[in-house]
């Protein structure tokens, strides 16, 4: 049984982000995103890392995503021509896919075929929600607080990329 | 969790040991409390506050360094910072660092239309997050500070948004900052994962902790995730020194950035991808081989792209940018050292970041003072005749391009020197011969631009759209006169600074 779901799911998310890529209009393409991670997510709640999972849901499907539709909406990106790629390009990426191929080849051979390594059992704390909060604001308090000094940061970059201020004249 | 474990865990949450970065955070947000509280005509004082902040601290920290460096390596906040002796140093480095861009950043913003606390508030929080970044022992800890560091340039760099070069600048460094970030992490995931995995000897549940994984990587010294891990890491630091291949940002970002924050990049940002490489090299020194071979080729690529492209370019900021570039390509030489065992170099590779700092600040400040409207255009023609109508400008800008070349006897020549002995001395002949030729191509383009100021004529400003010149200002001067003078002191005499980082 997990192995037909994880093979669903693998397809599924493959699918969507094919979709992505090779889909003209740039809503749909927005779209497919969205279910891609919807599949990742499912892939992670087969590996029993549910928060991973709802993470993944609430803040890149729910928010980021959302973003993205409203930014293409707002500046009505439709369509357009793709240019054809060259000689140069289709080489560089065959050449890149190869390489690619035969070192995924290569691993795969030197880890020994798959399930060879018995996965450990999960670690409760990491199922429970409210034991990783605790760690955030322990273990892992500094970074936290860090983190909330970037987003004061950034917080005044839009102000200064985006507030009109007297006397400056922006480009069109 | 049972309670008592969780207060363990917290135990070691030692607020004290980061006083100094608390402090830049809270004159960041103190900043943005005073420009709230002032009538706008008293806006001026802004500036003054953030400079006095920063150099008042540096003091603090200074008086207490024997004190904070001369004790053993301490460990808080569970593993994830280290304080010692090269981190102390780490935040001398970068207060001078961010006393230097304030100075800069009041100089520049006067002449622009721009919001001005913003700056000063951001370079607090970013000189922050720097100093935790080279004291950060684990990996979370240095990815969280690491992107402080890199958001607070995303906006630092687009800052003068009416220049379309500064809004390019600003969206190429986000493009190429994420795919490094993205680089970064995947390497780390890989080496977390790697080091967790069931069947292998020594893995542990915290291999994000830099003694756990060196300890995992002692012992699996043949495993080729780990190795992969290993360069994508290695790649992501490439990206934030500006080494060959991952330059290409470098000369379009240094270009389009304001030119305070150029110096804050090519300084600041450098100092703290070496610092952390520096870490790493420690970490990675089972896998010597490797990280030596991607360096060794990495810095030989590096010196000469550097040196080959800066030849042709007639814009300083372009030029600075891609001589900086050479600069990372020296002191990966003596990064490579220290995995030789040569217990100098981490010394040689801090030395030269000083007299780099020295030099680099004096030629940013004399370009911040010579910047007219468009910041982004400074070109060598505009300093024909700089020796006749400034010559204390003229003469720092020389001393400052002579040290970076590398001339004796000023700290530049002697930084080379450190790097070339250790370099030497771990064997590393080929990489120093490509050194040399490196460093003998950038003083054909460091003594044209110091030619064109003294030996040509003035030139008629209207022909050339070059920017008036003003007289400068007293403490602009004072900071340059201080920086020329310990670039020519340091030289003769390395003694001090040489017995702190553990030279004799």
């Amino acid at each position: 049984m997990p192995d037909l779901l994880f093979n669903l799911f693998a397809v599924f998310t493959v699918a969507c982000a094919l979709g992505v890529v090779f889909n003209r209009n740039a809503i749909a393409s927005a779209l497919c995103l969205l279910l891609c991670l919807v599949g990742v997510a499912g892939l992670f709640a087969l590996l029993d890392a549910m928060l991973l999972a709802f993470v993944l849901v609430f803040v890149y499907a729910g928010a980021v995503v959302a973003l993205f539709l409203f930014i293409i909406m707002l500046l009505d990106a439709q369509g357009g021509t793709r240019r054809a790629f060259g000689k140069l390009a289709v080489a560089a990426g065959a050449l890149a896919a190869g390489l690619l191929a035969t070192g995924v080849i290569l691993l795969s051979g030197s880890l020994g075929p798959a399930g060879s390594v018995p996965l450990p059992p999960p670690d409760p704390s990491l199922l429970n929600l409210g034991e990783t909060a605790e760690l955030l604001f322990t273990l892992y308090l500094l970074p936290v607080e860090v983190v909330g000094f970037l987003l004061l940061i950034a917080m005044l970059g839009v102000i200064v990329l985006s507030k009109r201020f007297a006397g400056l004249e922006d480009i069109k | 969790m049972p309670i008592t474990l969780l207060q363990t865990l917290a135990a070691t949450n030692d607020w004290r040991s980061i006083a100094p970065e608390i402090f830049l955070g809270c004159l960041g947000l103190a900043l943005l409390g005073l420009e709230m509280l002032l009538p706008k005509k008293e806006h001026g004082v802004i500036p003054f506050a953030a400079i006095l902040g920063q150099g008042g601290l540096l003091i603090a920290v200074l008086a207490g360094f024997h004190h904070a460096a001369d004790g053993p390596a301490m460990k808080t906040f569970g593993g994830l910072i280290q304080h010692d002796r090269i981190g102390e140093m780490f935040r001398v480095f970068f207060l001078i660092t961010a006393v230097l861009v304030s100075v800069l950043g009041a100089v520049a913003l006067a002449k622009q239309r721009m919001p001005k606390t913003e700056f000063f508030a951001i370079v607090s929080v970013v000189t922050a997050a720097m100093m935790l970044l080279v004291q950060s022992n684990h990996f979370v800890m240095l990815f969280v500070a690491l992107e402080t560091v890199t958001v607070g340039f995303y906006i630092l760099v687009s800052y003068t948004r009416t220049n379309p070069l500064s809004l390019e600048a600003g969206l190429k460094y986000l493009i190429t900052g994420a795919l490094s970030s993205g680089l970064l992490l995947f390497g780390i995931v890989l080496l977390y994962g790697v080091g967790g995995l069931n069947g292998l000897k020594g893995t542990s549940d915290s291999a994000m902790n830099f003694g756990a994984l060196q300890n995992f990587l002692a012992q699996n010294p043949d495993n080729f995730l780990a190795a992969a891990g290993i360069v994508l890491v290695l790649a992501g630091v490439a990206f934030k020194i500006g080494a060959v291949p991952f330059q290409i940002w470098v000369p379009d970002v240094y270009q389009g950035a304001p030119t305070p924050v150029t110096a804050f990049l090519a300084v600041g940002s450098k100092a703290a991808g070496f610092a952390v490489l520096l870490t790493l090299a420690q970490v990675f020194s089972a896998y010597a081989p490797l990280v030596t071979s991607v360096l060794g080729v990495m810095a030989a690529a590096t010196i000469l792209f550097g040196n080959l492209a800066a030849l042709s370019q007639g814009n300083v900021k372009r030029l600075i940018g891609l001589s900086g570039v050479s600069h990372a390509g020296y002191l990966l030489l003596g990064v490579i050292a220290t995995l030789h065992g040569q217990v100098l170099a981490q010394g040689a590779v801090i030395f030269y970041l000083f007299g780099y700092l020295l030099a680099s600040f004096a030629v940013f400040g004399v370009m911040t003072h010579l910047a007219g409207e468009d910041d982004a255009d400074q070109r060598r023609e505009h300093y024909a005749g700089l020796g006749r109508t400034h010559p204390f400008l003229a003469v720092v800008l020389a001393i400052g391009l002579g040290s970076l070349a590398g001339i004796p006897p000023l700290a530049g020549f002697m930084g080379k020197l450190l790097v070339f002995i250790v370099a030497f001395k771990a064997r590393l002949y080929w990489l120093l011969a490509v050194a040399v030729v490196g460093v003998v191509l950038s003083i054909y383009y460091y003594f044209s631009w110091i030619r064109e100021a003294f030996f040509e004529e003035p030139n008629d400003p209207g022909a050339t759209r070059q920017p008036a010149r003003t007289p400068v200002g007293l403490i602009p001067g004072l900071v340059l006169t201080l920086l020329a003078a310990a670039s020519v002191l340091l030289g003769f005499y390395q003694g001090g600074l040489a017995g702190i980082i553990g030279l004799r």
